[in-house]
């Protein structure tokens, strides 16, 4: 059986970051995705990734800033680590060979972001993330790591409470395969597709949430999604917060610039969950067009908007008509990060014994309720590194462990009971019926009875889930299969989500009860957890890390 | 679409449109609705994972960004098929194996040159000029998507030629200032099957959905290895006996210009290919000593070249131009 020091699975920022550092300490680590890695979906991160490296900015500054914009969720102790890494991390970056934007100067330029306190965003144009995926994939021939591409990860195996390895399928011919592994990093990104409304890639289906939640490992603060504020109409594709950045407005139908109402300081640029509400506000109250606002780009001035935000304009243009620099481009919320994840420490560890997360699977929590923009590939590069790091230390001292038999049978039996279904109902249907009642009843205002009504579809959707049959029977390249196997993930994470929501009876960051519309510390200051027994979710809480900042009232 | 075992076959099917719908709404309305054994790859659907190229009236495009109406009314028609010069695993989806064995046999990562006050900062950050940045502006924009590699023209005769993807690579690197590791890499894509392969045909510029520009990429990338004085090699014999040849006499001298190119010992190889070349009436002779009427005018527009450097000032050109 082939076996590795370390497996990462996912190939994003975070994985790739922690293959690289994993590799760097001479171990044998190898990477698994179910897609290529550039075609990974932070690819598609525009904006930028925050660092306190201007003159008169500190790390103790953004890290305030990421405190105030979790709502106090986040745990302080992460966050100080993430924010006092994150220059050396952008100069490493920088030495890479990132293509970071300059300033006149050839030093790298900052723009301001929301909920920021300071213009600490370094960018890359409006394709930060593009920038900075191609950059360690470079990075990752670079180091020779090995790539299981286009592999699609069933199951973790686990042997006495500890990693043993993974079963998993290569898409391009259906054989499942054992890979043997001390230490293991999941690295796979967000749950997007669970709504309808999405910035997310079709890929997002909370894959690596799944496996841990199997393998034993909590999720925490599921219930927190990030909606945002700025999403094309039709296709919901992201419009980077670096628009407002470099000067956009949002108007409402009569013209005004709302933001004045709800924001009076940071006005556009407030944090995401405050943006969010002020616009579904104004659409709801009737002041809206279509069902959005708009994004006004017009007075920046075509040279700015060609430089600064090229892809936004092509975006724009492309998918709905619109050229930034002569209309206003219509916009929605729609649903773009998971704040929850795989409840990990400091390090990177999960509860079960050689299992490691990073990125915006994990939950370290640095986002607590609410994610400041420009922190996400912040977190990935920081816990990516750190994840790689204390993997290889796991993998130096444990030994490979012997690989159960049972484990392949059960996996593969678990697919041939969906592919020898005779008939039944498709996955599709199930899958647009879920994201439908996601958008509808567990989006950026929540109240007890849709919340319950989720729950009640959720339930329904589950049973019928076990009726799914395919029409394609092969084992080349079967992404009916595939996304049937998603579609299972993507339950699994609306339960968690509705089920955290029905229990926090208050309103923080992006979770926004109409029925409990004030924030309550002595109640809900806490982070939710949530373990599966017997398939079914069980819900915990745990204490938030506090070491500065007390508690304040939240304004921007 | 293709089945493993079979023979390819198109197949048809109807489905209603919205203004709007791009050709990968298309596909997912098929998989959903009618055929659920349909595969192709997508991921971001925002055009920039570089996921779904495939071929649209015979046009390698993103699904994801083209929409199928105006698609329609153009062509009267909407055939979708697998990208060319990949070998096909399942209807859309092809194999990419040997267009990532090419990206990385160029050896795709900055090998970054010793620093100085100069170029970092006090804090270690690579100080780097507008100008010089933008020149690697367009390249960097590569999604990967394989669609200039379907439509490269060489390709399709020399699936050893590494291609215009990989050759914007070359650039992304030797068009950065940080880069150290210039020579070593511009030898290696000097050499067969590399930047002299390219027939300049630029299809790869024009189906390109990011704008890469690969054509001027590949040409930035030849006068840089020119310039660091790779020379020993056909792709540049071959230019320098064309330049030659029009500065002497102002006529192009295809027959001498082989030779020159190939070398006297090679030349001879091609001789059944002169023969048949003969037969129609197409073979060059050589030309030694004719010169055109205004063979004077010529001279002087190679001394105003030679007294320039070159065509345009460095670090102005990216957009539109010959390299510094």
């Amino acid at each position: 059986m082939v076996s590795h020091d370390v497996l990462i699975i996912g190939a994003g920022l975070a994985g790739m970051r922690a293959a690289i550092e994993a590799a760097r300490q001479g171990l044998n680590a190898a990477i698994v995705t179910k897609v290529h890695p550039v075609r990974s979906h932070s690819v598609a991160a525009q904006g930028g990734i925050n660092a306190a490296i201007g003159e008169n900015d500190s790390w103790d500054a953004h890290a305030f800033d990421t405190v105030k914009g979790s709502d106090y969720l986040g745990d302080q102790d992460a966050i100080e680590i993430m924010c006092k890494e994150a220059p050396k991390d952008i100069l490493e970056l920088d030495s890479m060979g990132a293509i970071f934007s300059r300033d006149e100067k050839g030093r790298i330029a900052q723009r301001p972001f929301g909920g920021a306190g300071f213009p600490r965003t370094c960018f890359a144009a409006d394709r930060t993330g593009h920038a900075l995926l191609h950059l360690l994939y470079e990075q990752v021939v670079k180091c020779g790591i090995g790539i299981y591409e286009e592999w699609f990860v069933l199951s973790i195996v686990i042997e006495d409470e500890k990693v043993c390895g993974i079963i998993a399928m290569d898409i391009r011919t259906g054989i499942l395969h054992r890979l043997q592994a001390k230490a293991i990093i999941l690295a796979t990104g967000g749950y997007g597709r669970v709504y309808r409304n999405s910035t997310n890639a079709l890929i997002n289906t909370g894959d690596g949430m799944n496996l841990a939640l199997d393998a034993g490992a909590p999720l925490m603060d599921m219930e927190f999604v990030q909606f945002h504020p700025t999403t094309l109409k039709t296709t919901g594709i992201l419009v980077t917060e670096g628009a407002r950045g470099e000067g956009a407005y949002l108007l409402n139908s009569i013209g005004q610039r709302f933001m004045s109402k709800y924001a009076p300081n940071a006005l556009e640029l407030a944090s995401r969950d405050v943006v969010s509400r002020a616009e579904q506000q104004e659409i709801e109250e009737g002041r809206g067009i279509d069902g959005c606002v708009l994004l006004d780009l017009r007075h920046l001035g075509e040279e700015k908007i060609k430089e600064r935000l090229p892809q936004i304009r092509s975006l724009a243009i492309d998918f709905e008509g619109i050229d930034p620099v002569k209309e206003p481009i219509p916009i929605k919320p729609g649903a773009h990060y998971s704040m929850g994840g795989i409840k990990t420490d400091l390090s990177g560890a999960t509860k079960v014994k050689g299992l490691f997360a990073a990125g915006e699977c994990a939950c370290v929590s640095v986002h607590g309720a609410n994610r400041l923009g420009g922190n996400s590939l912040l977190d990935t590069i920081v816990f990516g590194r750190r994840a790689g790091i204390s993997a290889s230390i796991y993998a130096k001292e444990n030994n490979i462990k012997e690989f159960p038999d049972y484990q392949l049978k059960e996996t593969a039996h678990s697919i041939a009971v969906i592919t020898n279904r005779r008939q039944g109902e498709r996955g599709s249907v199930i899958r647009d019926e879920l994201a439908n009642i996601m958008i509808k009843n567990v989006g950026v205002f929540r109240d007890k009875e849709r919340l319950f009504a989720a729950k009640e579809k959720i339930k329904e959707l589950k049973e019928r889930y076990n009726h799914v049959y395919l029409e394609d029977k092969g084992d080349i390249f079967n992404t009916e299969l595939l996304e049937t196997i998603e579609l299972k993930n993507l339950l699994t994470i609306a339960e968690c989500i509705v089920l955290g929501a029905i229990n926090r009876t208050e309103s923080r960051g992006a979770h926004f009860r109409l029925d409990y519309p004030k924030r309550d510390d002595e109640t809900w200051l806490k982070h939710t957890m949530f373990y599966k027994k017997d398939d079914e979710i069980k819900i915990d809480y745990k204490d938030v890390a506090i070491t500065k900042h007390k508690p304040m009232e939240r304004k921007y | 679409m293709t089945v493993k075992g079979c023979e390819p076959f198109l197949q048809a099917y109807d489905i209603d449109v919205n203004n709007g719908d791009t050709i990968l709404d298309a596909l997912h309305k098929i998989k959903d609705v009618q055929d659920g054994t349909l595969s192709f790859r997508r991921s971001c659907r925002s055009a920039i994972c570089g996921s779904c190229a495939v071929n649209i009236n015979g046009a390698p495009k993103l699904a994801c960004k083209t929409q199928i109406l105006p698609e329609f009314e153009k062509h009267g028609r909407l055939t979708i098929e697998p990208l060319s010069n990949f070998p096909v695993i399942k209807d859309l989806v092809v194999d990419f194996d040997s267009f990532w064995e090419k990206v990385h046999k160029i050896e795709p990562y900055l090998t970054p040159k010793e620093s100085s006050a100069k170029t970092k900062d006090k804090d270690g950050f690579w100080i780097i000029k507008k100008q010089d940045a933008l020149k690697i502006d367009d390249v960097s924009n590569c999604i990967f998507c394989g669609s200039c590699y379907s439509a490269c023209n060489t390709m399709a005769v020399d699936n050893q030629f590494i291609g215009p993807a990989a050759l914007a690579k070359v650039w992304r690197f030797a068009g950065d200032v940080r880069e150290g590791n210039n020579k070593k890499r511009l030898a290696k894509v000097s050499e067969d099957h590399g930047i002299w392969s390219c027939s300049r045909c630029v299809e790869c510029t024009q189906v390109c959905p990011k704008d890469v520009k690969p054509l001027i990429a590949i040409e930035d990338t030849r006068a840089k290895a020119i310039k660091a004085g790779i020379k020993d090699n056909a792709g540049v014999r071959h230019v320098e006996s064309m330049v030659d040849s029009v500065k002497r006499t102002g006529l192009l001298d295809e027959a001498t210009m082989t030779v020159k190119t190939l070398g006297f010992m090679r030349s001879l190889g091609i001789i059944p290919l002169g023969l048949k070349m003969e037969f129609h009436g197409k073979m060059p002779l050589p030309n030694l000593f004719k010169s055109i009427k205004g063979i004077e005018e010529v001279k002087k527009i190679y001394e105003e070249v030679e007294k320039k450097g070159s065509r345009v000032k460095a670090g102005t050109h990216p957009k539109d131009g010959w390299g510094s």
